[in-house]
């Protein structure tokens, strides 16, 4: 096992990772940025090293500085988190280079998965289902009508080196698809450094289900079942829950297994996502993988009583995974609310600035992943998540009214925040049913948007 | 108000200049202009082994920056992570000591970081007050290195 251990990362998942290093006895050195000098998980940390003024691209992304800082402090290993570096290939090479064992998975295996293309060919020898599509990149104009003339119209043309919601155009006919592969091509060149294009039947108003997935050093993967993230705005979760709420078990243990499959296969370590779609007859179609940690992790460690975080330490330090797949059940179900530094009833504008009070919900079944505390002065240029707000509870229902319970009790002031919002959605006919689609929320704030509000700039 | 087109013009020679950060003041207006470095990560992507054992870019060594203390001495902190060395090899006497002149280009200390040995210049003028760091020492990025009053 590791003696100590550099954190690559800030706020709420840099504290959570902290935790986990302290309860294996790992020691924790924490990099941080100027603008961060006062963040209160530095306290924890046994050494802290500033590795550059405020923005992420002169500090957190800083590989440079961040190896020399954990050269100076003599780490055995580098945790990225999620974000920042943690899906960056380059930087896993580079830590390997330096004898610096990286925290998550072999740039090969994060580069094979990370890179749509190359992971829909794994999926596929994996029996991982697919959205139909191009088998490999669509190369020219003639090729990308062929396969949309395939699958059917519409289709979606995504970047290869895309993610994240970013890098897609739909084009409804054949006319669409012809216009839009150009400009496509040069803003995923622009974007992601790469203009390679696949094409995918586009499906509308899925559901998000994904499934989390743990691969160790010695061959093994088991999946720790899904979590339901339809509630989105833009891309962004908003809500995540797991079990997803009215899907056939059976399907879901088909496509668990398919992921693990596919990690196993790609000889990927460490934890991972893989993203799904689900349509209105609960045909799973794999979106893409996310090699690290995610933020709603906890949301998977509520009902399945594995810590996610301190697995990925423990993969990485060589040891084989202590469960085998059917050791892991399924208990209870868990909501998680992401709780941002936004004020939704202005369009969701960030609010930095300081904390003045913050008092935070408890009780059983009740978890606040946060770094945030009354005195703390938030940032204005990393992104507004402030913590994340997770209950469980044995039925759905019960989690429901958990959740509403804890928001009413969650106070922060005097900054806004979407604490609103997730109360609003806790009290919602569609959540509460489980009848929704990843628009739906967006149709939720539009109906909501007041007449004077929509006509102004 | 601001005029677009000298931040336009500015934006120009922070690129051709490789730049990645400008700060402009006079008595009537600041502007901070700040880009990405052209050192940055690329997203993920296929991976090429590089085969080296310092995988990382070359670039001119960074530069210290100076912060004002309130009685006039000048604070020399360290642009970078790293090792701190008062001399360029083991057997050479230090660059500079306490009652040392300096100047803009006067080396004042050598950074290593990878293996890679960053001589940091004074980047101002004046007399060495104190040297703050050991020789041996590691640095973060902002630590005082050195007190200077200035000439």
């Amino acid at each position: 096992m590791f003696s100590r251990i550099l954190i690559a990362n800030r706020g709420e998942i840099a504290l959570r990772i902290l935790r986990a290093a302290r309860e294996l006895g790992i020691e924790t050195v924490c990099v941080y940025s100027k603008a961060d000098k006062d963040g209160p998980w530095l306290e924890q940390a046994d050494e802290t090293i500033c590795i550059g003024p405020g923005p992420a691209a002169e500090s957190y992304l800083r590989i440079d500085r961040i190896i020399s800082a954990a050269e100076i402090t003599n780490v055995d290993a580098i945790h990225p988190g999620y974000g920042f570096l943690a899906e960056n290939a380059h930087f896993a090479e580079v830590c390997r280079d330096c004898h610096i064992e990286f925290i998550g998975p072999s740039p090969e295996a994060m580069a094979l998965l990370g890179d749509k293309i190359s992971c829909r060919s794994v999926a596929r020898a994996a029996k991982t289902p697919i959205s139909p599509g191009s088998d490999g990149a669509v190369e020219d104009e003639e090729k990308a009508l062929e396969v949309a003339e395939r699958v059917g119209y519409p289709v979606i043309i995504k970047a290869a080196a895309g993610g994240g919601g970013r890098g897609m155009r739909i084009a409804a006919d054949e006319q669409a698809l012809r216009s839009g592969l150009a400009p496509a091509r040069q803003e995923a060149q622009a974007a992601f450094g790469n203009g390679s294009l696949y094409l995918e039947k586009f499906l509308e108003d899925t559901r998000h289900v994904e499934i989390q997935v743990l691969g160790d050093k010695h061959g093994h993967a088991i999946h720790l079942y899904e979590r339901d993230c339809t509630s989105q705005r833009r891309h962004q979760k908003l809500i995540e829950e797991s079990p997803a709420p009215g899907v056939d078990p059976k399907k879901r243990d088909a496509v668990a297994r398919s992921a693990a499959e596919l990690i196993r296969r790609a000889r990927y370590t460490g934890a991972a996502t893989v993203e799904f779609m689900m349509d209105g007859q609960q045909n799973f179609y794999m979106l893409e993988v996310n090699t690290r940690v995610q933020v709603e992790h906890p949301v998977t460690e509520m009902v399945t009583g594995v810590d996610i975080v301190q697995e990925t330490i423990r993969i990485a330090a060589g040891e084989p995974l202590r469960w085998r797949q059917r050791d892991i059940r399924l208990s209870g179900h868990a909501i998680e609310c992401r709780i941002n530094a936004e004020d939704p009833d202005r369009r969701f504008q960030p609010q930095p600035g300081l904390v003045e009070r913050f008092l935070p919900p408890g009780g059983p079944g009740v978890r606040l992943d946060t770094h945030v505390r009354a005195g703390y002065r938030i940032p204005s240029m990393y992104d507004s998540m402030i913590g994340k707000l997770i209950v469980k509870a044995p039925t759905r229902q019960e989690a429901i009214g958990k959740m509403r319970a804890a928001l009413d009790e969650f106070t922060i002031e005097p900054i806004r925040t979407t604490i609103p919002l997730h109360r609003r959605l806790m009290d919602n006919r569609q959540f509460a049913e489980g009848d929704f689609d990843i628009h739906y929320i967006e149709r939720l704030l539009k109906e909501a948007e007041p007449a004077a509000v929509q006509h102004t700039i | 108000m601001i005029d677009i087109r000298k931040l336009k013009e500015l934006v120009r020679l922070m690129v051709s200049n490789e730049l990645t950060e400008l700060d402009l003041r006079d008595s009537e207006e600041q502007v901070t202009l700040r880009r990405p470095s052209p050192l940055q990560a690329t997203p993920a992507a296929a991976v090429a082994p590089s085969g080296s054992a310092t995988a990382v870019a070359e670039a001119p060594a960074p530069s210290a920056a100076l912060t004002d203390q309130a009685d006039g001495i000048v604070k020399i902190e360290s642009p970078m992570v790293g090792t701190f060395y008062a001399a360029s090899t083991p057997d050479a006497s230090p660059f500079v000591q306490a009652g040392s002149a300096v100047g803009p280009d006067t080396p004042v200390c050598i950074i290593e970081a990878m293996k890679i040995f960053n001589e940091i210049k004074a980047e101002c003028s004046g007399v060495i007050e104190k040297v703050l760091i050991k020789n041996g020492e590691p640095v973060e990025f902002g630590q005082p290195l050195f007190l200077v009053r200035p000439t």
